[in-house]
């Protein structure tokens, strides 16, 4: 395969396992803003190190070992102001077995916007200005006259109740699939 | 701890609001409990669909603002929206660093380096490739096998050093020179520039001066001015007009000749570009001439001045679809050659075309310089409106490309096109900065390619659904977008922070090799 033709088949891998990526990382640094630059510094040195793969094996294994060691770099790096990070005995559990839960993330994303019609209107509404609208909380609960705290718990309601709904859907299509 | 609570803790976790000690029960539970770590996993699967879904609406809301219109609530409901628009498009950034990290202040976009490549004359770099005009000089040593370069230093020190040099900037004021030849003009406001050498340090005292550093020995040729130097163990010396001076490695002094002929001189190195420059867009101009007799091509703006009036943008291409300029400026393209790009920065910029006619695959390719992306969309080619099997071509204000052609319509509320976005390949340290643009959209292999100075930097798949066979242009507008005109003043703001040099549509896929040799022969 000539340097080009392995350059599109990198470029079109790394496109179709970019949400893998990212989620990947972020399961292993969960709410650090800087899971974002992880997974793009983890893109990077995949790009750099492209001529290392080989086409036909598995690529996720290989872009998430990259992944791994990109995380590590990053803690390293931040073992000073260090923040909530797992130990290495969970760190090495999770990182094996994320790996099999990133396999269909775009048909979990159809469930889920099936699962978001199904909710309450003021339900949906709430979801829509936490993710969609990224109002701050604060300035949410002020509007609708409610306390932070009774919002918070209400969207965790909501999660566990869209959570449900997802896993139902997956394995509805799965037998119907079967 | 009971389920309820568990979970409470994951989506604290996941969301960065968990306190340390919440933090080390989760951490305990979840190295026991296998069911703990699945709760994790699909916690973490529902916030990224979540995520997910809104990146795809945003387009959507934003898009709402122009159907709603008529009537006096109606009309001050688009008002706000508009607003609305132009808020999100100024502050969208800071607001998602925002809810990122629960409420601390937004971060200040920084860019690392103290000094800018702003000219270079066939300059080959070890290790650094792409370094190029309007580059940041990167940290840390640097090699420059040969040619010439110019560098300008935040201080606003000038120096010009010639291959084969090893240097390193270490702050606006001071550089390291290990070899090389190099000739420094430090302004008045630089005085104490410093150059550390390995037989000794080089001090400024407001002037030009000029050195050629070996392993044997550091020579100084002091232009005009003077400066103090500093031997290694030894007292300072200072040097004036007209001396030069030689020290060696070992610690001793010896005499040169006052040669500054041997160094590259500002005025040298300016006459050598210039011309250069030129050659290198003469053949360009060449290439392009032939390149619009290519079949394929439907439009082809070089975006030169065309007639004394300056409104009207000729279409070199074989159609013959000249546009017609509003607002924007003409303003000097990736040479430097003045009058021959627009700029659309001034508001309500655009280029106004009419593109006939039904298309299969289709590529848009432009030279476009950024100056800032602080529209929420930053257009580069946008149909009137948004209707079915139209493109859309812009830059989101992540510095993702955005490319879509409308599939169906978006009532009811559903998915209306598969958008292609690239990663991000623009950040403000690139602001001023000339790039090639272009994203190819192939019916045959249902695939959306973008590629930024020559090489791919994203490919989507486009599912059966979504594959748009027949792609229709019509009226669009070239760095900006228009809206339909319903008698409503108000305009989403989406013209281009920047200049466009050069811009075609051709009606079939380019390769990735042809659009790699359009860089080639392109670039400035």
């Amino acid at each position: 395969m000539d340097a080009q033709k392995q350059d599109a088949a990198i470029v079109s891998l790394l496109t179709q396992n970019q949400s893998a990526l990212r989620l990947y990382v972020e399961s292993l640094m969960p709410g650090d803003s800087h899971c974002d630059d992880v997974a793009q510094e983890t893109n990077t040195i995949i790009w750099e190190k492209r001529s290392d793969f080989e086409i036909g094996t598995n690529f996720k294994a290989w872009a998430f070992s990259i992944a791994r060691f990109q995380v590590r770099k990053y803690r390293f790096k931040q073992a000073k102001d260090a923040r909530l990070v797992f130990c290495e005995e969970l760190e090495e559990m999770i990182a094996e077995e994320m790996t099999d839960h990133l396999d269909d993330l775009s048909g979990h994303h159809i469930a889920l916007q099936v699962c978001l019609q199904k909710l309450k209107p003021a339900d949906r509404d709430l979801i829509h200005h936490r993710y969609f609208k990224k109002t701050p909380l604060k300035e949410y609960a002020a509007n609708v006259g409610r306390s932070i705290g009774g919002l918070k718990v209400t969207l965790h309601r909501i999660r566990n109740r869209l959570l449900v709904c997802v896993e139902k859907r997956i394995a509805l299509s799965k037998e119907a699939q079967a | 701890m009971t389920l309820n609570e568990r979970d409470q803790l994951i989506d604290d976790l996941i969301e960065g609001s968990l306190s340390e000690a919440d933090f080390l029960k989760l951490e305990a539970e979840m190295r026991v409990s296998s069911e703990a770590r699945q709760a994790y996993y699909s916690r973490l699967k529902l916030t990224d669909s979540l995520r997910l879904e809104s990146s795809l609406l945003i387009e959507e809301e934003s898009e709402k603002t122009v159907s709603i219109w008529s009537g006096a609530f109606r009309v001050f409901m688009g008002v706000a929206a508009v607003l609305a628009v132009v808020f999100l498009g100024v502050y969208g950034l800071k607001d998602s660093f925002e809810f990122g990290t629960n409420g601390v202040p937004a971060e200040e976009p920084i860019a690392t380096g103290y000094a800018v490549l702003t000219e270079h004359s066939e300059a080959v770099w070890v290790n650094q490739p792409d370094l190029d005009r309007g580059d940041l000089i990167p940290q840390g040593p640097l090699q420059m096998e040969s040619g010439l370069a110019r560098l300008e230093l935040f201080s606003g020190v000038t120096i010009i050093i010639e291959g084969n040099a090893e240097f390193e900037i270490n702050s606006p004021m001071e550089m390291s020179v290990l070899h090389g030849k190099i000739r420094a003009l430090v302004p008045t406001a630089a005085h104490g520039f410093r150059v550390l050498t390995n037989s000794g340090d080089v001090v400024d005292l407001g002037t030009e001066f000029a050195l050629n550093v070996t392993s044997e020995h550091a020579d100084m040729h002091v232009l005009e001015g003077e400066i103090e130097w500093h031997p290694t163990a030894k007292q300072k010396q200072l040097l004036s007009d007209g001396q030069s001076l030689r020290w060696t490695t070992t610690g001793s002094p010896e005499s040169v000749a006052f040669e500054p002929n041997q160094f590259p001189g500002l005025a040298d190195f300016e006459r050598k570009f210039v011309s250069q420059r030129l050659q290198r867009r003469q053949a360009w101009l060449d290439s392009a001439a032939a390149l619009s007799t290519d079949p394929r091509m439907i439009a082809y703006f070089p975006m030169n001045e065309s007639n004394a009036w300056g409104r009207q943008l000729l279409d070199e291409s074989q159609s013959g679809l000249d546009g017609t300029v509003v607002s924007a400026r003409h303003d000097a393209d990736r040479w430097g050659q003045s009058g021959s790009a627009l700029n659309f920065s001034p508001a309500g910029s655009r280029v106004r075309v009419s593109v006939p006619g039904e298309h299969r695959s289709i590529t848009f390719y432009c030279w476009a310089r950024i100056d800032s992306l602080d529209r929420m969309y930053n257009s580069l080619f946008l149909t009137d409106g948004h209707e079915l099997n139209e493109p859309h071509w812009q830059i989101m204000n992540d510095g993702r490309l955005f490319f879509s052609v409308k599939k169906r319509d978006t009532w009811p509320k559903r998915q209306d096109k598969h958008v292609a976005y690239s990663p991000s390949f623009w950040d403000p340290s690139m602001s001023g900065k000339w790039f090639q643009i272009a994203t190819v959209y192939n019916v045959e292999e249902q695939t959306t390619t973008h590629y930024v100075n020559g090489r791919p930097i994203s490919e989507d798949r486009i599912s059966d659904e979504f594959i748009v066979d027949t792609v229709r242009i019509g009226a669009a507008s070239i760095g900006n977008w228009n809206e339909p005109t319903r008698g409503d003043p108000n305009f989403a703001l989406r013209n281009l922070n920047g200049a466009i040099d050069e811009f075609a549509i051709f009606s079939e896929a380019l390769s990735a090799s042809e659009i790699a040799a359009l860089y080639e022969k392109g670039r400035p």
